[in-house]
């Protein structure tokens, strides 16, 4: 329906109910279409002043349509006036209430009272992030930053996740303030971003930027560049932050792997106890090894070529720098047969040590134990992005470990040179938002969209002190 | 006894206050100075200026003096909500805020409500009520339905002539049943065992319990009206268990008197391991034939997350020999997980002992899985599949080149 120009009377509102197909739902579809159209909110009105005097009363989903469009007009008196009226009718109102009148309070001059609305949404439930957000950015509006940073820490200790967007608002709201107590919330921003591994996109990242260049006598400078794979900063010759995981973190993704991943609820849904023993031992006794390759993974890489011949390759190639292989496999690939021809295979098990696992067992656990039983310098080769074990990590610290361990550990097939098997290098800097106190480094996204979780920005922002 | 409150005034307020309204009879209804003005100005209002003004904020006028005898009420009830009363609130307003709630919800249903851990988690919970709710209901009006349009052919065949008469008398049902349970009897000392794994109550939710006993009822019940029963077991059962007290909500007291057998017991206890084969969809070996002389186990479970490889585990774990039903083999599957309904799995099983036939089994495998049924193995249709679209695609790279030479 097409929501009329002007207020109508009570006999127009009658005449078009009456000619609409389901008269019961008439207001909440006219109101719907008014919001679509962002009609004047006077016809609005005469809506609701027709509707109060047929009922003599607006149900509530009505008035929350009303609100919405009151909202999006950014009409303070008419929201406020909704308000009232909710307040006396209704003991508590619902979420999708509460969020548009903080919303709509926030971004006025009365933006105070959302703090009182605020305060009485946490009294029957934690207010959802978009209420926290309106807050938030109007507080910070108002140079309000120690309030703001008050309920920033509220939200973060309830676990309502911040948006970019509100974070971004941080930077840009400060910008040229000169205040040591500010500058260390905003610290905490950035280092809330390495703890969760964020990334922030490119305006995000340039509101970084000019923050830290404004403030006044601090001589900060920002510039863009690509960091080599050798892990040094090209525009202040720093070394970024090494991509190995310390003793601690290490030893308790290990326990977290085998406990989690490897055994989960049932030991016997990945393997068997049995055929995990015998890995076991196999493994202790000729440790430690270099580099382990997922066999079955590999003998992919080509599809033209047999099975056994990809492995072969890829063993070769690895094996020449005197390194000590292990191959996992399953028991099928013993079998001679058209793609594993039982000479090659011999030939391969002079170079490199090969455990073969049950055929319905799953092999990457294997490969994730055997690489970090191997110790750090131990890296693994598939193409595998193991999402499926990361995500039997119960919680999402030791992912992120995961994640970063994974980045630091795993060599994978460069698609572009498909002749001769080569590899990609794991990266030996950790990419996250790093400081020395007098730089900062921060990665960031190109584009806005989220980024595949494997994956890395190779983009940063340098900031230094002069 | 607030919800009643509620309604009452809703009541009132509705069916007064527009005639209040027109006629400016506030005064004798609602004794507050306020509302008498304001309501006295609305109809002069109308009397001088027909059509013209408008008085956009009356509204709110209206909306707040029907609010001030509900103020007064309101301002002795204490503030704080707890517990339930305030599950019961906020319940209260998602149904006026237009959700997806069912109309009536009882106190259990709410305190379930309550415990669940997230707010999406609180949706999905009512909106499963509501949906519930209308089934209910749409399944109520089409008994009604049918009870008036019986009534209505009874009248009819009153009318028309006296009853036929029949050499049996009329008992269908009951006697059905006694040949059914003749059968099931018979099945229990001669019939084929078939064992369902009731050891799966951890891995699953209460909800999805409550399915796995509803899809173990409907086996149960095609398995007692089949020409060859299996002789059903329960193993593992333990008694006072979620399963247990699902199926006693079921059955009630015809629990008792079912003819199957229930034991706590392992099947691995009852029969010869090498007998048995546990039937999985993860299981690595396909069925080729049903064997008379095993005794398939079916895993009482509905996982829906699925969880893979949960009843591949278990068997693992005894030693037993697994296999999957091919249903890659037979058929073009398009979309969906390959694990069946227990009942699915129960219809197929006796087809196949009935008739040996996989075309006729897998009928009961649901139609919107797979896109139609092969005779041949699937890797072969495919290869021709293929060959038939390079073919095609080949054909067409000529006629491009054609038309390419034939312009230039």
């Amino acid at each position: 329906v097409q929501p009329p120009e002007k207020p109508l009377q009570a006999e127009e509102w009658n005449k078009l109910r009456e000619d609409f197909q389901i008269p019961e739902i008439f207001e909440e579809v006219m109101l719907n279409s008014m919001i679509r159209c962002n009609s004047p909110i006077d016809v609005a009105k005469s809506l609701l002043t027709h509707l109060a005097k047929r009922n003599g009363d607006i149900a509530y989903n009505v008035l929350v349509k009303y609100l919405t469009l009151c909202v999006q007009q950014g009409q303070v008196s008419e929201i406020r006036d909704v308000y009232d009226i909710m307040k006396v009718r209704f003991k508590v109102l619902e979420s999708g209430a509460y969020n548009l009148l903080i919303k709509g309070l926030s971004n006025s001059d009365q933006w105070k009272m959302a703090f009182t609305l605020l305060e009485e949404v946490k009294k029957i439930m934690i207010p959802s992030r978009t209420c926290y957000e309106s807050c938030v950015k109007a507080a910070s509006r108002h140079q309000e930053m120690k309030l703001a940073f008050e309920l920033y820490k509220e939200m973060l200790a309830k676990d309502v996740v911040p948006t970019l967007d509100l974070l971004q608002s941080f930077f840009n709201l400060s910008r040229g303030m000169k205040d040591a107590e500010l500058q260390k919330e905003l610290f905490g921003v950035l280092l809330y971003l390495r703890e969760n591994q964020i990334y922030p996109h490119k305006t995000f990242m340039r509101s970084i930027k000019l923050w830290f260049e404004s403030i006044p006598g601090g001589n900060w400078r920002g510039r863009l560049t690509n960091i080599k794979d050798s892990g040094q900063c090209p525009v202040c010759k720093h070394q970024l932050e090494d991509s190995n995981l310390t003793e601690e973190e290490y030893s308790n993704l290990s326990e977290r792997i085998i406990t989690d991943v490897i055994h989960g609820t049932d030991t016997f849904r990945k393997t068997s106890p049995e055929e995990f023993e015998a890995f076991q031992t196999f493994v202790e006794n000729r440790l430690p090894f270099d580099i382990v390759i997922d066999g079955l993974n590999v003998s992919h890489i080509k599809s033209r070529k047999m099975q056994c011949e990809n492995l072969f390759d890829a063993v070769n190639c690895l094996a020449k720098e005197n390194a000590r292989l292990l191959v996992l496999g399953r028991k099928h690939m013993l079998m001679n047969s058209s793609n594993w021809k039982r000479e090659i295979m011999k030939e391969m098990q002079d170079k490199a040590d090969f455990f073969f696992a049950e055929n319905i067992s799953e092999d990457d656990t294997f490969l994730l134990y055997a690489t970090l039983r191997s110790g750090k310098h131990c890296r693994f080769v598939t193409r595998d992005f193991l999402r499926d074990h990361k995500a039997c990590l119960s919680d999402s610290l030791t992912r992120h470990l995961f994640r970063k361990w994974q980045r630091g550990h795993q060599i994978s097939k460069k698609k572009s040179f498909s002749s001769v098997f080569s590899q990609q290098p794991a990266f030996r800097y950790d990419c996250v938002v790093q400081t020395t106190g007098d730089t900062w480094h921060i990665p960031y996204k190109d584009v806005f969209e989220e980024k595949y979780s494997y994956q890395v920005p190779r983009k940063w922002l340098c900031v230094q002190q002069k | 006894m607030q919800c009643a409150n509620m309604l009452l005034r809703k009541i009132a307020r509705s069916s007064v206050l527009p005639f209040a309204a027109q006629h400016g009879m506030k005064k004798d209804l609602f004794p507050l100075s306020r509302t008498l003005s304001l309501s006295l100005c609305l109809k002069q209002d109308k009397s001088c200026e027909p059509s013209e003004k408008l008085d956009l904020d009356e509204w709110k006028k209206v909306m707040k003096s029907s609010l001030q005898e509900e103020v007064s009420e309101t301002v002795s009830e204490p503030k704080e909500l707890s517990g339930l009363a305030a599950a019961r609130e906020t319940f209260e307003m998602w149904k006026l805020a237009g959700k997806a709630v069912p109309e009536n919800i009882s106190e259990e249903q709410l305190k379930t409500f309550m415990e669940c851990p997230s707010k999406s988690a609180k949706k999905k919970y009512l909106r499963y009520l509501h949906l519930k709710e209308l089934h209910k209901k749409n399944d109520k009006r089409k008994m009604d339905e049918k009870k008036e349009r019986r009534l209505e052919a009874q009248d009819q065949a009153s009318n028309t002539d006296e009853t036929k008469k029949s050499p049996f008398v009329c008992l269908w049902s009951s006697t059905m049943d006694k040949a059914y349970n003749w059968r099931a009897a018979q099945s229990m000392i001669f019939g084929q065992p078939l064992v369902f794994d009731m050891s799966y109550e951890k891995e699953m939710s209460l909800r999805e319990v409550t399915n796995t006993v509803r899809q173990i009822v409907m086996s149960e019940s095609c398995n007692r009206r089949s020409v060859d029963p299996f002789h059903i077991h329960f193993c593992n059962f333990k008694d006072g268990s979620l399963y247990h007290r699902e199926f006693i909500k079921n059955y009630k007291e015809a629990w008792g008197k079912l003819l199957i057998t229930v034991t706590d017991q392992c099947y691995t206890e009852i029969f010869p391991k090498d007998k048995l084969i546990y039937l999985t969809a993860d299981s690595p070996k396909v069925m080729k034939t049903f064997d008379h002389d095993k005794i398939y186990i079916v895993g009482s479970m509905v996982d829906k997350s699925i969880k893979t490889g949960v009843s591949l585990a278990r068997a693992k774990r005894l030693g037993l020999e697994t296999a999957a039903l091919p249903l890659e083999k037979y058929l073009l599957w398009s979309s969906g997980a390959k694990n069946l309904t227990l009942d699915q799995m129960m219809h197929i099983l006796l087809t196949l002992k009935d008739t040996a036939d996989w075309k006729k089994a897998l009928e009961f495998v649901p139609k919107r899985k797979y896109c139609g049924f092969v005779n041949k193995p699937v890797k072969e249709l495919k290869k021709t599949l293929d060959l038939i679209t390079t073919l095609k695609l080949g054909k067409r790279r000529e006629e491009v080149e054609k038309q390419f030479a034939k312009k230039h």
